[in-house]
């Protein structure tokens, strides 16, 4: 195909130059491409992974001055876009404001009856709102915003330009968005009727509110204290009338026992199911009711939360109603949680418990905002910063300064996190946007212990999805790392003697035309799809396990103790029977011995079973009866084998070695054979007084290292992960056994040392960094393994070393969870964050072994 | 090779006894060779060198070091490759057992209880297990000592009873206890239907149209003939809606999204629009039209098929009247000739490889799962193959071999070995969602919020399989790339040749067989792997092919079925894991055998490109 001819100076063809510099280019670019892409794949997982641990940024900040002469605020509130914002005066008046420009858009008066406001609360669902009077009555009110999209052609004509984007009517603000449509948002005030809670009419001093809609009735909650004493709660269940537009309520009232007399609580907080009520004075004593029996309520606790001389002022509920924020005068920010505790001095067994301690902010604390959406809450300072903190991660996301230096009038976070407007003394106001996608998750909640409410203490918990909206994701990965070693222990613990011992004999004791034929079946095995190896673990093998479980154990004794008699009784034969059997059929006899052995511990697995474990391994393993001295005995009847073995052999192998020499062939085998069986028996012996022993002291395995017996467990995973791992071990450390220089062996044989001696000796230590690096790719595919420990392990994310429970790996997390996280969502990124745990770990153990290959190969290549 | 041994003991120089006794631990080596090799072994263990000389002294004393020899361990070893194979066959063997035997047409057995009452079924398996103490209180005292006895273990079997309609239970455990006696009637039936799985029974009688047939005058050639016809129907029925009417609704649907387009791209007033509006409307009226005419004469065939009715009854004589067209097969299972048998066996498994899956995928076929396989990992060979070949080349022929491509080289190795579903997140993460969702807004704005390649699908699919599989072609590549000699290269250059054009025609034809065991190799692990998927577009049932005859033929963007997930989702999702088990151990026989086939396929390559490498060295 050449074209240069070897006479004459003949040029070469034009398009063979083209060709050649086209590939040259295509091959260079495009393999760097393939590598970069491949490699690019981390940097994409980081990529994403990345925004969780971002604290929030600011995105604009817009400040400007309200009309002096408005009457101070007591709340505020804004919709979900960000368009306008409703402020409550104390007077009752209602101000509509567009909050990117300040422009008052509408303002109204409510209707109070010329009746003075004296206590006023807003439930946390931030439009529903509680007005406490001075002649004992309370109105329940609601602040909402309406928003509806119309398509662009029905945009109302003569408009008020209010900003660029924005245009309004009067009334409602109209918004033009994406994809060619409008949105309008009106506000909506509604005032109930009034409900006198105070039967003699003294003012309402402290209110609580609490709004819950589940069940088919929404319900509203309310706590009051008036001027006398009397503390009331009454639950109130509205119904808003749809001709007249007005909202009618039922209300049932319960009167709590009476606080000590002359009590000036000022703060009153209620839970939505309406069972704890609070009531707290402004030198942090808090009083608490409990409701659990409606009808009788009880005064369960009187505590003080802050020290003396420091003054309470944020007393609130976050999402869920469980966590009590504390906030004083000192600056100091608390997170309680009602828990039972032994030490209660409560009558119904419950305390407060300081469960997050957060930073102080510097400044008295003056105000807070609880978030409609996850536990991220706002508060502010009489300097006039806000600082916005996450409680369960403890983290402060975003620290923002109004610049007045004075206490703030009020403020309010968007119900969507992504902004803040807070109006100031004199009216000056602040409009932050910002971005918080991932206020829960850190370092620490994600690997550390986090104390979740309702939790008794800090744990390692992942639950991803719950019921309730009020529901606070769970993404603590060590529970999935613990699940991952888990199974890639046992596995391992089962796969690598195997494999191993399988690839030394393979190597350097069968025959090469028998390994010739066993190595290509447990190399086909390498291929076999692992959803197949689930499917027959988990459908197949469980059950099986569960009926058999004690043979199953059994095995693990009865096979090796075969084997080792059988090796002895082999050492009868005569020796050119043993040397012409050598090869194929004593192979084929380990087959015989080896379903011998099988087949015994089939028969005697319910007879051990009952000599063992009182007849039912089940019931033994889970409910911690019967004597744990036969299973500590089984656990060391291994190590005092090799114990009892090894210095058996130190203290009279030489001695015994001489005395054999002595013998007549037969009788040497023989007093061989009996050796064995007399260090079975002391080996036997010693691990049965060991495991009294260690009984006697207390110890009993069932308390950790098993446990209550479920069907699909981290066994039968083991088993099955030990499957798909045994013949990518296998292979690989056959392949580094056979790539020992043969001079070695012939070099060792020819010394006058036996094939056993060789390959203990010569072989293995020679092609020992190569078998590592089998074990360590092993290792690496059992830790990402995923179809089996989905299908097999039961899927539960616990922290138990029992062998007999579930598990939950990284990788059955990720092909659960991944399909119904929402994209960019917390749990989409934590998912990302598995993933790039996964080949964090997997690319540590696969470069060792790598390495450690390299290093073999130079040295095998040297030798 | 191995040279046969001359194990001495350890001890034997020191000890002159020895010496002195026999006079012979110095002979030399290749005598024992010799007598080694009368052994069908290359090595040996165990007898010194006395024991190659029986007939000198027989049975005399011989030095016999065990320890040396390691016997015990030796056993231990072998005992562990036996476990090794031991598992591997039984594997085999069970798979193939239950994949292969679960067609065969089982007799069905009417089983009288100690209750009085009867249960018909066949027999699907049995096994010891252990009453609980509930069960046993209320058990007879002499059953009872029976099982003490059996160490508390007792004999039940699995009768798959059918009739799930009728019991909401298809399947029953029957301890041997509660067995007063079975039979094999000859006039129960195994009816296998469209819906709620098989009935077995017997036949009460035929409505064909008005004209009953019953008791008698039913011959089995006459239900079969009927049955034939009411088969076709069925087949007519279904082409109408399944291809025709899903053809106009498709061609309205396609008008419906263009007319969207121009509307998004032109605006709602645009004369553009309102053109493409004026043209739209005549067509879609034929096509509406249409549309009720294949409707209606759906409707009237639907009305005629129902007609034809067929009455069942149970051993209970509960009765059950069903369309004939509902049924798929059915046959006097305890009155079939061997020839019938095997003619049965072998329309379930025609059945089973060209149908679609019916029941929650537990009956029927797995067509759709076979096609999507096979869809899937030709396009990701044929994704991989270009990228992976060009990486490989310019790693061993371009690039300056050097520290950066050895570590490049170790990252690729190593990439080898990153778990798939981490290639899984990755592919739903960059393709799906940011790949996808781009192509989404720009060419296929009209679908929008439906995504189109912003989901899960086979392009996706096969393109994360792609990403997943080219570090092994990159190795295999790689390896039969270095196993080209550079004496070739070099001659090849030295006669004039380009850098290309060696490569071409002289380094490219010789690493060839081996690219193709990497391929090959590349495409059995995409192909029996399942976890990524399920994360990028293989669904439970797709209802649509990849593949079909509506324009542009190959649609990329669906989602499609996938053996191995077909795996997973039958034995673990359905309503009855046991219902579905015979399904998951023929649709695993399929997976391994099509993975298996593979593999061999590679290792023949691989054993000819080793044949042709020997003979081509020089």
């Amino acid at each position: 195909m050449t074209n240069s001819e070897p006479s004459g100076p003949k040029k070469t063809r034009r398009w063979v130059l083209i060709a050649d510099r086209i590939a040259d280019h295509t091959i260079s670019i495009g393999g760097t491409l393939v590598i970069a892409a491949v490699l690019g794949m981390m940097v994409f997982l980081v990529y994403e992974v990345v925004p969780l641990f971002r604290d929030g940024k600011v995105t604009s900040h817009v400040e400007y001055d309200l009309p002096k002469k408005e009457p101070a605020v007591v709340a505020l509130s804004m919709d979900d876009y960000k368009t306008v914002s409703a402020s409550l005066s104390k007077t009752g008046k209602v101000t509509v404001r567009h909050v990117k420009t300040g422009v008052t858009l509408q303002s109204s008066e409510l209707d109070f009856g010329g009746k003075k406001l004296t206590a006023f609360s807003k439930a946390i669902d931030g439009d529903h709102v509680a007005f406490g009077f001075s002649d004992g009555t309370v109105r329940l009110g609601r602040v909402t915003f309406e928003s509806e999209i119309l398509p662009s052609d029905q945009l109302p004509p003569d408009l008020k330009k209010v900003s660029d984007k924005d245009r309004t009517d009067g009334q409602s603000v109209f918004s033009v968005v994406p994809g060619d449509q409008i949105r309008k948002i009106t506000v909506k005030v509604q005032l109930a009727d009034e409900i006198q809670v105070s039967e003699d009419k003294s003012p309402i001093v402290a209110l609580g509110y609490q709004f819950s809609s589940f069940g088919e009735r929404p319900r509203s909650t309310l706590a009051t204290l008036d001027a006398q004493g009397v503390t009331t709660l009454s639950l109130a269940e509205s119904k808003l009338n749809l001709f007249t537009r007005k909202i009618k309520t039922s209300v049932e009232k319960t009167l709590l026992p009476p606080l000590p007399p002359g009590v000036p609580a000022t703060y009153a907080l209620v839970n939505d199911v309406a069972d704890a009520v609070f009531f707290a004075e402004r030198n942090g004593k808090v009083y608490r009711y409990s409701l659990k029996d409606p009808q009788k309520p009880v005064l369960a606790e009187t505590v003080e939360l802050l020290p003396k001389g420091v003054e309470l002022t944020v007393f609130g509920f976050l999402l869920g109603d469980r966590s009590l924020v504390v906030g004083g005068s000192d600056g100091s920010l608390n997170i309680y949680f009602l828990l039972a505790r032994n030490d209660a001095h409560s009558s119904d067994g419950l305390t407060f418990v300081l469960a997050r301690k957060l930073e102080p902010q510097g400044a008295p604390i003056t105000g807070f905002s609880p978030s409609q959406r996850g536990k991220t809450f706002a508060t502010s300072d009489s300097q006039g910063r806000i600082w916005i903190r996450h409680g369960t991660s403890q983290a402060t996301l975003i620290r923002l300064n109004s610049g007045t230096n004075k206490p703030l009038e009020a403020f309010v976070m968007a119900p969507r996190l992504d902004g803040l407007l807070a109006v100031g003394s004199g009216g000056r106001t602040n409009y932050w946007g910002l971005s918080i996608p991932h206020p829960e998750t850190s370092l620490r909640s994600l690997f550390g212990k986090v104390w979740y409410e309702g939790y008794p203490e800090p744990s390692y918990t992942w639950q991803s999805t719950g019921a309730t909206d009020a529901f606070e994701p769970k993404l603590s990965l060590t529970p999935l790392i613990f699940g991952t070693l888990k199974a890639t222990f046992y596995s391992l613990l089962f796969a690598i003697p195997i494999a191993l011992l399988a690839a030394i004999y393979t190597s350097e004791f069968l025959p090469a035309k028998v390994s010739g034929k066993v190595k290509p079946i447990m190399e086909i095995m390498a291929s076999l799809p692992s959803v197949v190896l689930g499917f027959v673990a988990a459908l197949v093998l469980a059950p099986v396990v569960e009926t058999w479980i004690a043979s199953f154990i059994l095995v693990f004794v009865v096979l090796p103790v075969t084997l080792v008699a059988a090796a002895y009784l082999w050492q009868l034969l005569p020796p050119y029977l043993a040397l012409r059997l050598q090869g194929l059929p004593k192979f084929l006899l380990m087959f015989l011995v080896v379903g011998g052995g099988m087949f015994v511990a089939y028969r005697l697995g319910p007879l051990f079973e009952r000599l063992f474990f009182n007849g039912n391994f089940k019931v033994w393993v889970s409910s911690g009866t019967g004597s744990s001295v036969p299973f500590l005995f089984l656990l060391l009847l291994p190590v005092s084998a090799i114990v009892v073995g090894f210095s058996a052999s130190r203290m009279f192998g030489f001695k015994f070695g001489r005395y054999l020499r002595e013998l007549e062939m037969p009788y040497a085998a023989i007093v061989d054979l009996l050796r064995w069986v007399g260090v079975t028996m002391v080996a036997v012996g010693f691990s049965y007084a060991a495991a009294v022993v260690l009984n006697l002291l207390g110890v009993d395995p069932r308390d950790g290292l098993v446990g209550t017996y479920v069907q699909r467990n981290t066994l039968v995973v083991g088993f099955a992960m030990g499957f798909a791992v045994i013949p990518i071990i296998y292979t690989l450390a056959d392949d580094a056994l056979s790539a020992v220089p043969e001079h070695l062996r012939s070099a060792s044989l020819g010394c006058g040392a036996t094939p056993w001696q060789t390959a203990l000796w010569i072989v293995i230590p020679t092609a020992l960094s190569g078998v590592f690096s089998a074990v360590m790719i092993g290792m690496g595919r059992a830790v990402g393994e995923t179809m089996i420990v989905v299908m097999s392990a039961g899927n539960t994310p616990l922290l138990d070393l029992n062998v007999f429970n579930g598990l939950r790996a990284l990788s059955a997390n990720i092909a659960v969870e991944l399909p119904e996280a929402p994209k960019d969502g917390t749990l989409y990124r934590v998912l990302f964050l598995t993933g790039l745990v996964l080949f964090g770990m997997t690319f540590v153990i696969n470069t060792v072994a790598e390495l450690v290959r390299l290093r073999f190969r130079k040295r095998a290549m040297q030798l | 090779m191995k040279i046969g041994a001359q194990p001495l003991d350890k001890h034997t120089e020191n000890s002159e006894q020895v010496e002195t006794q026999y006079g012979e631990t110095e002979e030399p080596p290749t005598e024992v060779g010799a007598a080694v090799e009368e052994g069908d072994s290359e090595t040996t263990a165990g007898p010194t060198t006395t024991s190659g000389h029986e007939g000198v002294r027989p049975g005399k004393s011989s030095v016999w070091d065990f320890k040396a020899r390691g016997e015990p361990f030796l056993w231990g070893l072998g005992g562990c490759l036996v476990v090794g194979i031991l598992m591997i066959v039984g594997f085999v063997v069970l798979i193939l057992y239950n994949g292969l035997l679960t067609f065969f047409p089982a007799p069905i057995e009417r089983v009288a209880l100690r209750s009085g009452s009867v249960a018909a079924g066949e027999l699907s398996r049995s096994e010891q297990y252990k009453p609980g103490p509930e069960v046993l209180a209320e058990l007879p005292a002499e059953i009872r000592k029976r099982i003490s006895e059996n160490h508390d273990f007792a004999h039940r079997r699995l009768y798959r009873i059918g009739n799930y309609d009728l019991y909401n239970e298809d399947f029953q455990w029957i301890p041997d206890y509660d067995i007063t006696g079975t039979t094999r009637p000859k006039d129960l039936f195994h009816v296998e239907r469209l819906e709620w799985g098989p009935f077995i029974g017997t036949i009460k009688s035929l409505d064909l149209n008005g004209r009953v047939v019953s008791g008698k005058t039913l011959t089995l050639d006459e239900l079969h003939t009927k049955h034939a016809q009411a088969v076709k129907r069925r087949g007519r029925i279904r082409s109408i809606e399944r291809n025709q009417i899903a053809g106009v609704n498709y061609e309205l649907e396609r008008g419906r999204l263009k007319l969207r387009k121009i509307m998004l791209a032109n605006g709602k007033h645009s004369a553009e629009y309102l053109k493409a509006q004026r043209d739209f409307e005549p067509r879609s009226a034929t096509l509406e039209a249409r549309h009720h005419e294949l409707a209606k004469e759906a409707a009237a065939l639907k009305e005629k098929d129902a007609k034809y009715t067929i009455a069942l009854a149970d051993v209970n004589g509960k009765e059950k009247l069903i369309k004939l067209s509902d049924v798929v097969r059915l046959f006097p299972a305890n009155d079939l000739t061997f020839l019938q048998k095997v003619e049965i066996y072998f329309s379930r498994w025609w059945e089973f490889l060209s149908q679609d899956p019916r029941e929650a995928n537990t009956e029927g076929g797995v067509m759709p799962a076979i096609f999507g396989t096979l869809c899937m990992t030709m396009l990701m060979a044929l994704a991989v193959a270009p990228f992976g070949i060009m990486a490989a080349l310019y790693l061993r022929e371009y690039a300056k071999q050097g520290r950066m491509v050895s570590l490049v080289r170790i990252c690729v190795n190593n990439l080898a070995g990153v778990p798939s579903i981490v290639y899984g997140v990755f592919g739903l993460g960059f393709f799906a969602y940011v790949l996808g969702g781009s192509i989404d807004s720009i060419f296929y704005p009209e679908r929008l919020p439906n995504p189109t390649y912003g989901t899960g699908g086979l392009l996706w699919a096969s393109l994360t399989l792609a990403l997943l599989t080219v570090p092994v072609v990159i190795v295999a590549t790689e390896e039969a790339l270095a196993a080209v000699p550079t004496s070739m290269r070099e001659g090849s250059l030295a006669c004039g040749a380009s850098k290309w054009q060696t490569i071409k025609y002289i380094v490219l034809p010789r690493a060839m067989p081996g690219i193709m065991t990497g391929l090959i190799l590349a495409m059995a692990r995409g192909a029996g792997e399942v976890a990524p998927l399920m994360l990028v577009g293989v669904v439970k049932l797709a209802p649509e092919l990849p593949i079909d005859h509506f324009f542009p033929y190959i649609h990329l963007d669906r989602s499609f079925m996938h053996l191995g997930f077909h795996i997973f989702d039958v034995g673990f999702q359905s309503r009855n894991s046991e219902a579905a088990k015979p399904m998951v151990y023929v649709t695993t026989l399929l997976l391994i055998s099509l993975v298996f086939i593979m593999n061999a396929v590679s290792i023949v390559v691989r054993n000819r490109l080793k044949r042709k490498f020997f003979a081509g060295h020089f």
